[in-house]
């Protein structure tokens, strides 16, 4: 079986963010878009508004996102925001920014009656000296903390996002000890990730020996400090204790496509023996050729299930309804919590003598785990392509199934067979084409590139 | 220690000597836009086509093969800038017609310098005489002689030729190479024999990457030629990132070098390793232009490695690998 571990699909089904446009007044040392700074436009404003009727009509997304470059130098912010607030039956709406233009306590003020009630703010370093040198621009410490400091006053909720490179590692527990003056529902820590200078000339990949210890000392102070975090792009066996801080989805984005063409790809030489390698990325392989394996510093943990090559990439994405902090009171839901995706099969298993026991659903695929006698196997819907190879086509799907394994003896064969065979049949029934998936990552075609100049 | 931005800015300035090698990359690639277009037809998938890895073990296409190309264009085209495409066709589409479409593997080869060829025809099982040494004398015989005598009864699973101008030139092959293996263990040896006898030439044994990584770490870090301790990334120049997403990897002991060979990667990996190494610009181009339609396709790769003299991995020979 090939190996796809190189491959994973972040975006998760409950957030949707919306680049709206690359144009920004810092220069950080990091940008993963700097060229795309002059190349992508962003999203038009019908595109936009098409993600948001989509929402409004087949409800998805509980979460929209604006983000840019940075999102406070768009001019139609207000309307963006407006459409989403009263178009797109979202709980939540989230500003991405760098915080420089809160520093304005009217505008800030406006933002969160425009109803912006979440703001995710990079801070990059704890005081001037790092933040400004990164970010290229003196002064933008100052403006980010004023920043944070008027929606701290205002009452909203607050992230924080730090992405981490060689210039920052050393000041990590000064961030967070800065940072707990505005009580951040949550701080983010990014590991680089280049997307341009994959060869590092920029001197920004930290090494693990260095970034991980920094890293465990600061989210230890987060953690006595009341802070949850999530950690992105780092070994999960890194982070020791900490290492349920990992967290690798990443929202549905409305970006150009080909920004994907770019992303880099990781992996481990653990991956079969680790206990973690569904959630763990390991390394990106700009990291691997900066610094090698780390086979000495990367230690698995061992697996208590069998290790299967995950061959459609990591589900890292997976809106997984028991997921904690994801909008749910009480006790969590049930991991077949997509009601009109379970609709599609209900009963089926059930009339078999067998039993879903999960739906997995990101963007571009639905996963129907049955189980019987000891035995499971996934059916698998994807949008419908009939030039590819499938069990059957419904009106909106491909259909295959996958990953059968079964009981002791052979058991359970029977059974999943039927199964399979009720749930498409079923499915061929159900599906009134109401319910979308979707193969592209980005969602915005070639029309989103600007014509580059003529050098 | 230093403040915050004196030491930022020297790192900012650190350049990886990796970034030399990607300039040429992308020179390269941008050089190659005026590649020649194929003077041949471009072979197509026909019913009937099989998928074989190199060792001629099957697997399912990756995306729907009807109406896409055949590896055995990226072999042509190769020969076509070689200048060996008219005297090199008839024998290889010969030895097509005689042991069935997919039936040879072809390995494209660089040293750096030239590029050559190597053909590779497997009969475990002694089941067909067309691909015993035998047969493969009796088919080529019109362009090449095969020189070194072999004794059928050597129980060699794969027999295996080199193709350069020289020998196309010359028309006489002096060098075959015999794979032994048993069959408990996916592990072989070959031997290289030529008129006045037969020499073991390497060993080698494949290895599932990820579930056999101990072993894999194990073989090659075993190395008389490499020195897995030079530098913290020595490991990743061989077991290279982008290669590692495979499905099988073969690790091998040669006289004067080691090898590894990353077995089941897609068109993607594949012109990541045309763009790496010293790949004519030209063959990277067409199988840029070709890469949509081939993507239905595995193929294999390969590495020779020794320690280089600035302590770094230096590949003496890559090559990439088909079926005919």
């Amino acid at each position: 079986m090939q190996s796809y571990k190189g491959r994973f699909e972040p975006t998760r089904f409950a957030d949707l963010t919306v680049t709206v446009d690359f144009h920004c007044h810092s220069a950080c040392r990091f940008c993963i878009v700097q060229e795309g700074m002059n190349l992508y436009r962003g999203v038009p404003f019908e595109r936009f508004q098409q993600a948001v009727d989509d929402n409004r009509h087949k409800p998805r997304y509980r979460r929209i996102t604006f983000t840019g470059g940075e999102i406070t130098l768009e001019k139609k912010l207000f309307e963006y925001v407006a459409y989403a607030r009263e178009r797109g039956g979202f709980e939540h709406i989230r500003l991405q920014t760098n915080g420089r233009l809160l520093a304005d306590r009217a505008y800030a003020e406006r933002l969160v009656e425009a109803g912006v009630d979440e703001f995710f703010v990079s801070l990059h370093g704890p005081n001037p000296e790092v933040q400004d040198f990164i970010s290229q621009r003196e002064g933008s410490f100052d403006e980010a903390w004023a920043g944070l400091e008027n929606l701290h006053a205002l009452g909203v909720t607050v992230l924080t996002n730090t992405v981490l490179i060689t210039h920052n590692v050393p000041h990590l527990k000064a961030l967070v000890e800065k940072v707990r003056a505005v009580r951040p529902t949550r701080m983010e820590f990014w590991n680089y990730l280049p997307m341009e200078d994959f060869e590092d000339e920029r001197g920004l990949i930290a090494p693990m020996a260095e970034l991980a210890p920094a890293l465990r000392e600061a989210l230890a102070h987060a953690e006595a400090s009341g802070i949850p975090c999530a950690v992105k792009y780092v070994p999960r066996c890194l982070l020791g204790e900490h290492g349920h801080c990992v967290d690798n989805t990443q929202p549905d984005v409305v970006i150009v496509e080909e920004f994907y063409d770019v992303y880099p790809k990781f992996a481990c030489l653990w991956e079969a023996k680790c206990e973690h390698a569904e959630t763990c990325l390991g390394l990106h392989h700009p990291y691997v050729h900066k610094h090698g394996w780390e086979r000495e510093l990367l230690t698995p943990t061992p697996r208590t299930t069998p290790w299967r090559e995950p061959e459609d990439g990591l589900a890292l994405g997976t809106d997984d309804p028991t997921r904690p902090g994801d909008g749910f009171e009480g006790a969590p839901p049930p991991p077949t919590h997509h009601p009109a995706w379970l609709r599609l099969v209900e009963g089926v298993a059930e009339e078999h003598g067998a039993r879903l026991a999960t739906i997995l659903l990101d963007r571009r695929r639905c996963t129907y785990r049955f189980e019987a006698e000891g035995a499971r196997v996934d059916l698998l819907l994807t949008k419908r392509d009939d030039g590819r190879p499938a069990l059957l086509r419904t009106r909106s799907f491909n259909v295959a199934y996958r990953h059968l394994e079964l009981g002791e003896g052979g058991a359970g064969k029977a059974t999943l067979a039927a199964v399979i065979e009720a749930a498409a049949r079923t499915l061929r029934e159900r599906d009134r084409g109401d319910l979308l998936l979707d193969e592209r990552k980005g969602l915005v075609g070639p029309e989103a590139t600007r014509r580059r100049r003529r050098s | 220690m230093s403040s915050p931005p004196e030491k930022l800015i020297a790192l900012g300035k650190k350049a990886d000597a990796n970034a030399a090698e990607a300039k040429a990359a992308v020179t390269k690639a941008a050089a190659a836009k005026h590649a020649p277009a194929p003077s041949f037809p471009l072979a197509r998938v026909a019913p009937g086509d099989r998928w074989f890895d190199y060792c001629l073990e099957p697997y399912r296409p990756r995306r729907p093969p009807a109406g896409k190309l055949r590896a055995e264009n990226l072999l042509w085209y190769s020969l076509e800038l070689a200048g060996l495409l008219d005297a090199a066709r008839p024998p290889l589409e010969a030895l097509q017609r005689s042991l069935g479409r997919d039936m040879t593997v072809f390995g494209v080869k660089t040293d750096g310098q030239r590029l050559f060829w190597e053909l590779y025809l497997y009969d475990p099982r002694k089941e067909d005489p067309r691909a015993t040494v035998a047969g493969l004398r009796e088919t080529l015989a019109p362009w090449l002689e095969l020189r070194p005598p072999v004794r059928e009864s050597t129980p060699y699973m794969m027999v295996s030729f080199d193709l350069d101008a020289d020998i196309l030139a010359r028309g006489r092959v002096d060098e075959l190479n015999l794979y032994l293996t048993g069959t408990e263990d996916h592990a072989g040896r070959s031997y290289v024999v030529r008129e006045d006898g037969l020499e073991l030439a390497n060993t080698y044994r494949f290895l599932s990457p990820k579930r056999d990584i101990d072993t894999v770490l194990s073989l090659l870090t075993s190395s008389a030629f490499v020195d897995y301790d030079a530098a913290p990334t020595t490991l990743a120049e061989v077991l290279i990132p982008e290669l590692f997403a495979c499905k099988k990897v073969c690790v091998a002991k040669k006289r004067t070098h080691d090898g590894v060979y990353f077995s089941g990667v897609d068109v993607d990996q594949l012109l990541w390793l045309l763009r790496r190494f010293p790949y004519p610009p030209a063959l990277v181009a067409f199988a840029e232009r070709c890469a949509p339609e081939l993507d239905h396709l595995y193929f294999d790769v390969g590495l020779d490695l020794q320690q280089g003299p600035d302590g770094r991995v230096a590949y003496p020979k890559t090559g990439f690998y088909g079926t005919l």
